[in-house]
């Protein structure tokens, strides 16, 4: 008897582990996201600020695709996002000039920004559709690539009325932020860390359908 | 000074400042931007996102061309008025 309920206890235990790990939705097995966004919703955000000037800029052209199990989200996580480098705008037309020319990020020769998943760690469960993990990944900007890690946030709807009239399908919002620094990518400028902070804070609002 | 080159030097001294007050009013910015970044929010996910919306924003740079040109012009239109000046002036 003090077996069975020994057994039972670690079958419960490691059940709730598991469970801990993923969604408690409707759809089962691997899903696959689509982050092709034709309305502009998808997009990042950066940031740089130093005592002479504050720099606020996004790009609303990110695709990409996501792919994990939905019970088993920490473990099966997988995926890829890239942005052209001009797509980058900041609203003044002179910066996002010099952003995509040869003494920033040179466009012409690295014309895009990736950022590929290896893993996900640390996942916490904050409700059954909505988890927090810490996502890590290589990020290629101007041609280098380092590894990086993301505090994301992720949701999972069910497909319902409400997300129909959006997109079809199940839908998958991720929230992500992390910070970089030009220097590690090679960017070197006489402005960096006077006008243009050598650390960027970045954030990235997604939405993503797995009908596509 | 003849009243013509005074009447240029008020002028641009006009010209200068209501520039620079335009651009303190306009919220001091470095850059004239065409564009700025409005938040909105996303109900089906309860979170925030940015769009772009279209608003000219007065910035230092402009203020700077303007007040240059202005100082430019007026310097011409002061040299042209001391000659016009010089030979009307009764012998």
């Amino acid at each position: 008897m003090k077996n069975l309920v020994k057994v039972t206890f670690i079958v419960l235990f490691f059940t709730t582990l598991g469970h801990a790990q993923g969604f408690d939705v409707k759809a089962t097995g691997v899903q696959t996201f689509s982050f092709a966004d034709q309305s502009s919703r998808n997009q990042a955000a950066f940031h740089s600020t130093t005592p002479f000037e504050e720099i606020n800029g996004l790009t609303t052209q990110i695709e990409g695709k996501v792919t994990f199990d939905v019970i088993d989200f920490a473990n099966t996580l997988k995926g890829q996002f890239t942005i052209p480098v001009a797509s980058l705008k900041t609203g003044i037309e002179k910066m996002e000039k010099d952003l995509r020319s040869s003494s920033w990020l040179d466009a012409e020769k690295y014309p895009t920004i990736t950022f590929k998943i290896t893993k996900a760690t640390n996942v916490q469960k904050i409700s059954p559709n909505k988890l927090s993990a810490d996502v890590i990944g290589d990020f290629t900007l101007h041609g280098v690539t380092k590894e990086i890690t993301t505090k994301d946030t992720v949701t999972y709807l069910d497909e319902n009325e409400m997300t129909r009239a959006r997109m079809p399908g199940d839908l998958l919002g991720i929230l992500s932020s992390f910070d970089i620094q030009l220097s590690d990518f090679n960017v070197e400028h006489l402005l960096l860390g006077k006008r243009v902070s050598n650390d960027i804070q970045i954030k990235v609002n997604l939405v993503g359908t797995n009908k596509f | 000074m003849n009243k013509n080159q005074k009447r240029t030097i008020i002028i641009g001294l006009i010209i200068i400042t209501a520039a620079v007050v335009i651009w303190l009013i306009s919220g001091g910015e470095i850059f004239t931007k065409t564009q700025v970044l409005i938040e909105k929010k996303d109900e089906l996910f309860g979170t925030t996102y940015k769009e772009w919306q279209n608003k000219f924003i007065w910035g230092l740079d402009l203020t700077l061309i303007i007040s240059g040109v202005t100082v430019l012009v007026s310097g011409i239109l002061f040299f042209i008025f001391k000659k016009k000046g010089r030979d009307e002036k009764p012998s």
